[in-house]
C-alpha cells in the first residue's frame, strides 16, 4: 500500500512570521507535506475571538483562530515552546505556554499536534529541539541533521534577502517612517497591513525596526536598556537605534494588550525623544477610523515641521 | 464679490459650522447637536449658516470638513479639503494664538495633546482605546447626580474642599463617586472631585510625558467647564487659555485649510433642500467582507469607501 507523507499544519500567525520559512524548508526536506492556514480574515479572527480568554491579546487570538483553521485538516498541527535563547534572551511568555494552551483549547477535536522545545536555560537550543521533533516524527537522526541545517540556512538567506531590501528602501528619496512592531502584528492582514498600506496610500516609505541585522540589533539595543530582556523587543530596539536618525518619524505598532510592548514602548516613548512618535493601539474594532486619524495626523505633524502643510 | 470659505466640524456629539472671510474673520458661525444624524445635522447647519450669511456680498469659494464624520460630510458638501481633526485643531488655534506651546482638547469620547513649538505642531498624542475622562464622562456623572451637565462647573467653584476620586478609569471612578455619594460628601465636592479626576486622568493618559509648556489653550465641550478649567490651571500651576469660539476651532482650521489649499468649487447652499442617504454594503469578494458605506444623492451615487481592495469596488 502506498504510503501517504504526513501534512503538518502550520497556522499563519505568530511566531510563523518569524520561522515560517524554517518550518516549511524542514519539514519539505524530511519529505512531509505542510500546509498553511490562509490570510487572516474576518472569520478567523472571530473564531479566535470566541476560542479565547477576553484578556489575551488581539495577536494570540488571531492565532487561535488559525489553528482552528487547520484542525482536521492535517495530520499534525506545530506549535512550538520558544522560550528563551538564554539569560535575559527570553520571549514573551505567549510562547511559553502556546504547545499547552493549544492543546487544552482543542482537547476534544481529536488533532494531534507537534511541538519542540527552545529553552537556552535549560541549554536546549533550536537545533536540539528539532533533532527531538524529527525523532518524534519517526526520522533517522542523519537525515533530520541534514533537513534543519538546510532549513537554517534557507531561513538566515530570506532575513537577509529583506533586511536588503529595508536597506534600498532607506536610501530612497522621500518621507519616511520607522514602524517599530512585532513581525506577526505588521504582516497580519489585520492589524499591521491596513496601517502600511494607508502610510503607502500616503506617499511614506514604511521601514521596518525588526527587519535589521539582529547581532548588531541586539548590541544598539543596550545603549537603550542594559536590562530589557525580551528578545524581539531588544531586536526592536537595536533597530530603532540604527535608523531613528534618519528617519522622519517612528511609530510604536502594538496589539492590545501586549504586555512586552506595554513596558517597551512606555521606554522608547522616554528615551528616544528627538524624533515625532506614534503610539498606536490595534485591538478587533472592525472600523480603520481611528487608525487612519491618527496616522493622517501624525504625518500633517510631520509635513508641519517641513513647512509643506 | 469677496470670497469666502466654509469649515464644517462634525463630531460625534457636537456639529460645528463657520464661514470666514480671507481675513479669518468669522462671517457666520453656528453650534448644533449631532444627535447622531450627521446628514441631518449638517443640512440644518447649512440653513442656519446661510441664515446669518451676506450672499450679496461674500460668495463660498471652498469648503472644508474635519471631525469624525469629515469624509461623509465631506462627500456631501463636495467639499474640497477633508482633514482629521488634529490638524484642523492645530491649524485653527495657531491662526488665533501664534505663541501658544499647548493645545488641550476634551471633546465627546475623544481627547486629545497637541504641543506646538514656533508655530508650528511638532507633537500630539490622543487617547487610544479608553475614553475615560471624556464629555460623555462627565454627562453620564451629572445625570448620576441629577444636574445639567452645564451647571458641573458652577457646582465645582462652589467646593472648598473638593472629595478624592481615584482617576485612573472611568469604571473605578465610578464606582469611587458612588460610595463617596453613599459615605455623605456634600455634591458640591464630589462634583469638584470628578472635575479634578477628568483633569488628572487626561494629564496622566493622554499627556502622559508630554512637557505642557504656557501658553496653554484648552478647547473642546469640556473646556465649558469652569471646574476642569480650573483644576488645569492648579495643577498645570499656569493660566489656561479658553477662547470663546473655542468650541468652534476645529470648524475654523477646517475653513483655514480649505482656504490655504488649491481646490476651489462654489459651494451650494442648497443642499440643505436635498435628499442624501447612506446604504451599508457587505461585500462577497472575499472571506473578509468589507462594510463598503455608499452615500447616495436623490437616486446617485456620490461616493463610497470602506472596502480594502479593488474587488470592492463592483459592489457599489
Amino acid at each position: 500500500m502506498e504510503h501517504q507523507p504526513a501534512v503538518i499544519g502550520l497556522p499563519r500567525a505568530m511566531l510563523y512570521y518569524r520561522y515560517g520559512v524554517l518550518w516549511r524548508t524542514f519539514f519539505t526536506g524530511l519529505g512531509l507535506g505542510v500546509a498553511a492556514s490562509p490570510p487572516t480574515d474576518r472569520d478567523i479572527l472571530a473564531q479566535g475571538t470566541a476560542l479565547a480568554i477576553d484578556e489575551a491579546c488581539l495577536s494570540l487570538k488571531i492565532y487561535l483562530g488559525h489553528v482552528a483553521a487547520l484542525v482536521g485538516q492535517c495530520d499534525y498541527i506545530l506549535t512550538p515552546r520558544v522560550s528563551n535563547f538564554g539569560r535575559h534572551r527570553n520571549m514573551c511568555t505567549r510562547f511559553e505556554s502556546t504547545p499547552d494552551l493549544v492543546r487544552s483549547v482543542f482537547r476534544s477535536t481529536g488533532q494531534k499536534f507537534l511541538s519542540y522545545n527552545v529553552d537556552g536555560e535549560l541549554k536546549q537550543d533550536e537545533q536540539d529541539a528539532f533533532l527531538s521533533m524529527g525523532r518524534e516524527l519517526g526520522c533517522s537522526a542523519g537525515a533530520v541533521k541534514r533537513a534543519y541545517r538546510l532549513a537554517k540556512k534557507a531561513e538566515l538567506a530570506h532575513f537577509k534577502e529583506q533586511v536588503q531590501k529595508q536597506e534600498q528602501l532607506s536610501r530612497r528619496e522621500g518621507m519616511k517612517v520607522l514602524i517599530a512592531a512585532h513581525s506577526y502584528v505588521i504582516e497580519d492582514p489585520f492589524m499591521g497591513k491596513p496601517v502600511t498600506r494607508f502610510l503607502k496610500a500616503a506617499g511614506v516609505i514604511p521601514l521596518r525596526a525588526d527587519l535589521t541585522d539582529r547581532e548588531a540589533a541586539l548590541k544598539r539595543s543596550l545603549s537603550l536598556s542594559p536590562t530589557c530582556k525580551w528578545e524581539i523587543s531588544r531586536e526592536i530596539l537595536g533597530g530603532i537605534q540604527q535608523r531613528r536618525d534618519t528617519v522622519d518619524g517612528i511609530i510604536l505598532l502594538s496589539a492590545f494588550p501586549c504586555g512586552p510592548d506595554a513596558m517597551v514602548n512606555e521606554l522608547i516613548a522616554r528615551r528616544v525623544g528627538d524624533v515625532p512618535l506614534l503610539n498606536l493601539v490595534l485591538d478587533s474594532q472592525s472600523g480603520t477610523a481611528g487608525v487612519e486619524t491618527r496616522l493622517e495626523s501624525f504625518i500633517d505633524i510631520i509635513r508641519f515641521q517641513e513647512g509643506k502643510l | 464679490m469677496e470670497h469666502a470659505y466654509l469649515g464644517i466640524d462634525v463630531g460625534s456629539i457636537s456639529t460645528k459650522g463657520v464661514i470666514i472671510d480671507k481675513q479669518n474673520n468669522i462671517l457666520s458661525s453656528q453650534y448644533i447637536w449631532t444627535q447622531g444624524d450627521p446628514i441631518g445635522a449638517v443640512k440644518e447647519l447649512v440653513r442656519l449658516l446661510e441664515g446669518q450669511f451676506d450672499k450679496g456680498a461674500y460668495k463660498v469659494v471652498a469648503t472644508g470638513t474635519t471631525g469624525s464624520a469629515r469624509k461623509l460630510v465631506g462627500a456631501i458638501l463636495g467639499a474640497t479639503m477633508v482633514k482629521n481633526e488634529i490638524t484642523a485643531h492645530a491649524v485653527g488655534t495657531t491662526t488665533f494664538y501664534p505663541d501658544v506651546r499647548t493645545i488641550l482638547e476634551i471633546g465627546g469620547q475623544d481627547s486629545k495633546i497637541i504641543l506646538v513649538e514656533n508655530g508650528v505642531a511638532v507633537d500630539y498624542a490622543m487617547n487610544t482605546l479608553c475614553a475615560a475622562g471624556t464629555g460623555a464622562f462627565l454627562s453620564s456623572q451629572a445625570k448620576r447626580l441629577g444636574i445639567e451637565v452645564e451647571d458641573i462647573g458652577d457646582y465645582a467653584l462652589r467646593s472648598t474642599h473638593p472629595t478624592q476620586i481615584a482617576a485612573r478609569c472611568t469604571v473605578f471612578a465610578e464606582s469611587d463617586l458612588v460610595h463617596k455619594i453613599q459615605m455623605g460628601h456634600p455634591r458640591e465636592d464630589i462634583i469638584a472631585g470628578v472635575c479634578n479626576a477628568v483633569a488628572a486622568n487626561y494629564l496622566n493618559n493622554v499627556g502622559k510625558g508630554k512637557k505642557i509648556v504656557s501658553p496653554v489653550v484648552f478647547q473642546g465641550g469640556v473646556s465649558k467647564n469652569k471646574g476642569v478649567v480650573t483644576a488645569f490651571e492648579r495643577t498645570l500651576g499656569c493660566k489656561v487659555i479658553v477662547d470663546p469660539n473655542g468650541h468652534l476651532m476645529g470648524a475654523l482650521g477646517a475653513a483655514i485649510l480649505a482656504r490655504r489649499g488649491s481646490g476651489r468649487q462654489e459651494f451650494d447652499f442648497s443642499v440643505e433642500n436635498m435628499e442624501f442617504s447612506t446604504r451599508e454594503a457587505s461585500c462577497g469578494g472575499c472571506p473578509n467582507r468589507c462594510e463598503i458605506i455608499c452615500v447616495y444623492r436623490g437616486a446617485q451615487l456620490i461616493d463610497s469607501w470602506g472596502n480594502r481592495c479593488e474587488r470592492g469596488a463592483q459592489v457599489r
